[in-house]
């Protein structure tokens, strides 16, 4: 560049010699120290919605790899304005001592990078970012609490990210760290030291579900009280941060409340910065299947990665390389990629060139290899899909599907969907002191804005309603509304059917934790919005997300969740995983479309016997007054021929002629209140003739 | 209003008992059996319908003998339990109990006030029996023909419609009634004509000429077309009600007079020729009483266009529904067989517009009376 420049003029502006000098390489660190976008510190909100979420994906991993139950406590609270401590502590296993530094003091340290297994981390960059995202902002430290049984020390850690050599710097006990003991005596110290740290599982006020409680030794009171089960291992890592707490879409709330959907096993206690403490209990005891390491299929790898395998391995065969390294690679599969190839099966791995690893690159393209085996991966499974979403979403109904398994570019993975069709919208819900708060939390310039934004699934028809119906200006700020001006608002959003006009509400999932930003950009949203959902009985608008009062939960899960970026936020378009999943959505599709189709049968029919009831009165009238007859007796005669007549019309068929009963749905499915002959023989025997005619 | 309704014909039925003629009698057993059917099948546990003879085209049937239209057998069943026919069902008894009352305190009422007798919010709802008069008119016609009595047997009459002048005299509910003497406006013919209630007395006229609407009629009265030509004359506003034709068919038959139509020359036109000729589809029992089969046709024809040079500016084009109609009605049974009607029918279509009698005025105000249907009569040229 700088010599062509140059090709007239003599003063040179620099030279290479002196670009040179100025040329170095930079450290990871460095580079996202510049670019926090990339890993979701785009700004204060979102940092500590990342923050918190690596901590707590790494904790559910590390709880899970380890086999034991996952109970999380996440505390957030302010210290200064703009300024937050955030606290995560797990019940898994512990990190060992040497360990600590470089996990949460190097970037791109970690243990699921080069394996391909189900994981919700993949990179290791998460909680070390995070921690040097709280050190560029607040200049504090990470503080990490590790304990590894009941009887060994915990250990304590002061770190910092050298953001020049990507390296660990210990910063207590002068780089040493500080051992606490097991007992009594360490929690003095941790509480003179203000080292924070949860001994203790709450007293649950149901029956405990946590694991056996053998180790909480000590205390012999009396079995009326539980006593309180010491916390055995774990992990607690504490930072200060600048951000900003806000609710409602893409918070911090709405990501423990999703995870809380997605891992059915997981205890969280949650502290948000008000001090209130929202706990989602486990539905299940069962931790997921353990998920299994696969080798990478063939069909997955690219070029430079074959050529970086083939350096790697020193010795054997090409064919022992690729039986080796490679899944659903059999002697005789290598042989016919040797020989595709045209390189002699019997070459060294040492002696392929590099025109030979493109050779053998082509071949495998052109080779039939086995699909690998699915069955590393461990789906939530339909039960406990229907489990968590009832435990947190209120609706009517439940519906969860878990497809087969499948392939993509060589990667396995599997796709499942729930849906939860009815309840309240969150806009309906909110209490007038949480209202409050809210508008006094959010940044939006208009009240529109704000009802958008902070309500799931209220589109801009139902935010339009509300301020009509409270007469309330379009361009209205929301942090200027007076107390009654609230209280009007909170009334008009009670008030207001939203229903209509609320559109469809997707929950993500990439390997069970919840994905909550470039909705848009997703797969699965795309899928969702290209699919008809109007012959499921739901209204839509071409290609947009259908409205009604339901919650679609699409869960991706496999050893390589293909991101369309680092931060993580969004699947990219595999037409494999497309399929996969729109596949999904007809299953849970078909039954609600059932589920409706029955409901309006139900409504028509209650509708039906109204009108007939409605007469009646009017026939018996004219009837007696005719002829003379008893009004009363002729009115009996009539409502018994009015049930039976509805009641047989109550067994109607469905579309494709058979009798609709609610076995029909299949397994998976869960329905709240789902009575209508009750309801209907109610309604007809609510109007008895005797209060309406005399 | 139930309530009320309960009540209110307490006080009353000590002061009706009117006196009841063998025809109240009859119609309020033919009632009373309706009643008495709906009871039966209730306390049988069976849904109760009602069979309410059909009232289309397609149960119609011109009798070539008779040449009148007269109804068929088939009916419909009318169901309580059924949603498009639950209301109708209860407005169809809703008008049979109104009719009961009034029979029962011997008075008449028009349709409309009928229709205010019965109409009420339905309890507990905010429906109301009947939304228009519209709602009911239709379910009286059921219930005459249901219990196959005439409307005037239920003690309901039709607003009056049509007038006459003309030689004649006559007894109307007691009062006798010259028409020759009845000024610009003419006699308003009621709506019921029976026997009971109208007796002729003296006629001179020779014969009858109907007009379809009001202005031509008072062309002819005001230039004393009756009684230069010794005729009566009449109109029915447009399609003339029941009592206009119940008129014209007992001045035919008892008087002997031939019935001259002079009408416009459109599908509409036609329609109303054939109503008073054959009868009309709607009321097709009532046929034998009205359909008047001598009737004839004067114009306007669709060659008087040519025939009195008319001016191409009082055509009006036909429109599509207008197309439809003249092609429907030139597939009706009494009309298919005329060669005359047919050309008639045809030679308008190829027109492509129609004429209304008032076109005639455009050769001069009283051309129509002093010209055009003179001199039709003298040569006896009509279309039957």
């Amino acid at each position: 560049m700088a010599n062509k420049a140059s090709g007239k003029s003599k003063s040179r502006r620099s030279t290479a010699q002196a670009m040179a000098a100025k040329q170095r390489s930079i450290s990871v660190s460095e580079f996202f120290a510049k670019n926090r976008h990339l890993l979701g510190f785009d700004n204060p909100r979102k940092a500590l919605l990342t923050t918190v979420k690596e901590a707590v994906d790494n904790s559910l991993d590390a709880c899970e790899e380890a086999g034991i139950a996952p109970e999380i406590w996440v505390n957030i609270t302010q210290t200064e304005p703009d300024r937050y401590q955030v606290s995560i502590q797990d019940n898994g296993p512990g990190i060992l001592k040497k360990q600590i530094p470089l996990i949460f003091g190097k970037l791109l340290y970690g243990s699921k990078f080069h394996r391909l297994r189900m994981s919700r981390g993949q990179q290791g960059i998460g909680i070390s970012a995070a921690g040097m995202y709280g050190m560029l902002t607040t200049g504090k430290p990470v503080k990490i609490v590790s304990k590894l049984s009941i009887r060994k020390p915990a250990h304590y850690y002061e770190l910092q990210i050298d953001t020049k050599t990507n390296n660990p710097q210990i910063l207590n006990n002068r780089g040493d760290g500080l051992d606490i003991p097991a007992g009594e005596k360490g929690r003095a110290i941790m509480e003179k030291k203000k080292i924070e740290w949860e001994a203790f599982y709450p007293v649950p006020e149901v029956e405990p579900s946590t694991s056996d409680d053998e180790h909480a030794e000590g205390e012999t009171e009396t079995r009326e009280a539980p006593a309180p089960v010491e916390v055995r291992s774990g992990t607690r890592v504490t930072l200060e941060i600048e951000a900003k707490y806000q609710r409602g879409r893409g918070s911090v709330d709405e990501y423990l409340e999703m995870t809380a959907i997605a891992n059915p096993h997981v205890t969280l206690h949650y502290t948000d910065p008000e001090g209130t403490l929202h706990t989602y209990a486990r539905s299940t005891d069962q931790l997921p299947p353990e998920a299994k390491e696969i080798k990478p299929h063939p069909y997955g790898v690219e070029l430079g990665r074959l050529v970086t395998m083939l350096k790697e391995l020193k010795e054997g065969t090409i064919t022992q390389f690729l039986t080796s390294s490679f899944s659903r690679v059999s002697p005789a599969v290598a042989r016919r990629i040797c020989e595709t190839a045209e390189v002699s099966t019997r070459s060294s791995v040492k002696k392929i060139s590099r025109d030979e690893a493109d050779k053998i690159y082509k071949a495998i393209q052109q080779t039939k290899i086995k699909a690998p085996s699915t069955d590393c991966i461990a789906p939530i499974g339909e039960e406990l899909l229907l489990k968590g979403l009832h435990q947190v979403v209120p609706g009517e109904f439940y519906v969860a599907a878990t497809r087969p398994p499948s392939v993509y570019r060589g990667n396995p993975f599997q796709i499942e969907c729930a849906l939860a069709y009815g309840g309240q919208n969150a806009a309906q819900k909110v209490s007038i002191e949480l209202l409050e708060r809210l508008i006094e939390e959010t940044d939006a310039r208009t009240l529109r804005q704000f009802l958008m934004n902070t309500f799931d699934g209220l589109g801009s028809d139902s935010a339009e309603k509300i301020m009509k119906a409270g007469e309330f200006g379009s361009r209205q700020s929301p942090s200027k509304l007076k107390q009654a001006e609230i209280e009007r608002l909170h009334d008009s959003m009670k008030n207001v059917n939203v229903s209509d006009g609320q559109a469809m509400q997707v929950l993500r999932y990439a390997n069970r934790v919840p994905l909550q930003f470039k909705m848009r950009d997703c797969a699965i949203t795309q899928t969702v919005m290209k699919m008809n959902w109007r012959s499921y009985g739901l209204s839509q608008s071409r290609s947009n997300l259908p409205s009604g009062p339901v919650r679609v939960m699409v869960h991706v899960a496999s050893v390589w969740v293909p991101f369309t970026s680092e931060s993580k936020e969004a699947i990219a378009h595999y037409d494999e995983i497309q399929k996969e999943i729109r596949l999904g959505l007809q299953t849970v599709g078909r039954k609600l479309g059932m589920f409706l189709r029955r409901r309006q049968q139900v409504k028509k029919e209650g509708e039906r016997r109204n009108v007939f009831v409605r007469y009646l009165g009017e026939v018996a009238q004219a009837v007696s007054d005719l002829n003379g007859c008893d009004k009363e007796e002729i009115y009996n005669h009539l409502t018994r021929v009015a049930k039976r007549v509805t009641k047989e019309a109550d067994t109607k068929l469905d579309d494709r002629g058979n009798k609709v009963s609610p076995e029909d749905y299949g397994d998976n499915v869960l329905i709240i209140n789902d009575d209508p002959e009750g309801e209907l023989t109610e309604q007809l025997d609510k109007t008895t003739p005797q209060k309406k005619l005399f | 209003m139930a309530k009320k309704k309960a009540k209110k014909p307490t006080p009353a039925q000590q002061a009706r008992k009117a006196k009841l003629t063998a025809k109240d009698k009859k119609t309020l057993n033919a009632l009373v059996g309706m009643a008495d059917g709906v009871f039966k099948q209730a306390s049988r546990g069976r849904a109760p319908y009602l069979e309410v003879p059909s009232r289309s085209l397609s149960n119609v049937k011109y009798s070539p003998t008779k040449k009148i239209i007269e109804m068929g057998s088939s009916k419909n069943k009318r169901e309580l339990f059924n949603l498009s026919q639950a209301r109708t069902y209860m407005q169809t008894l809703l008008v049979g109990r109104g009719c009961k009352e009034l029979i029962e305190q011997g008075k008449t009422t028009s349709i409309r006030g009928l229709y205010y007798l019965l109409k009420h919010t339905i309890d507990g709802t905010r429906e109301e029996t009947f939304n228009d008069q519209g709602d009911c008119d239709p379910v009286i016609e059921d219930v005459e023909v249901t219990l196959n009595a005439l409307r005037e047997e239920l003690h309901v009459y039709a607003s009056n419609r049509g007038a006459m002048v003309g030689n004649i005299q006559l007894i109307d509910s007691g009062d006798e009634i010259d028409c020759s003497r009845m000024g610009s406006g003419g006699y308003a013919i009621p709506s019921i004509v029976e026997e009971e209630v109208m007796q002729f007395v003296k006629c001179d006229a020779d014969f009858i000429l109907h007009v379809e609407k009001d202005t031509v009629w008072r062309r002819f009265n005001e230039d004393k077309f009756w009684k230069e030509h010794n005729c009566i004359l009449t109109h029915g506003n447009g399609q003339p009600p029941r009592g206009v034709r119940r008129l014209l068919s007992r001045m035919h038959n008892e008087l002997g007079l031939p019935i001259y139509c002079l009408l416009d020359n459109d599908p509409w036109g036609y329609y109303i020729y054939s109503v008073i000729k054959q009868g009309s589809i709607n009321l097709a029992y009532e046929s034998r009483r009205m359909a008047i089969p001598g009737a004839k046709f004067i114009g306007l024809r669709s060659r008087d266009y040519e025939l009195c040079e008319l001016n191409p500016s009082v055509t009006i084009k036909l429109s599509d529904n207008d197309i439809k109609r003249a092609n429907q009605i030139a597939k009706y049974p009494w009309f298919e067989k005329k060669k005359r009607w047919q050309a008639e029918i045809k030679k308008m279509l190829t027109n492509g517009f129609k004429l209304e009698v008032e076109a005639l005025i455009s050769k001069d105000i009283s051309y129509v009376t002093q010209e055009y249907v003179p001199e039709r009569l003298a040569q006896g040229n009509f279309l039957d």
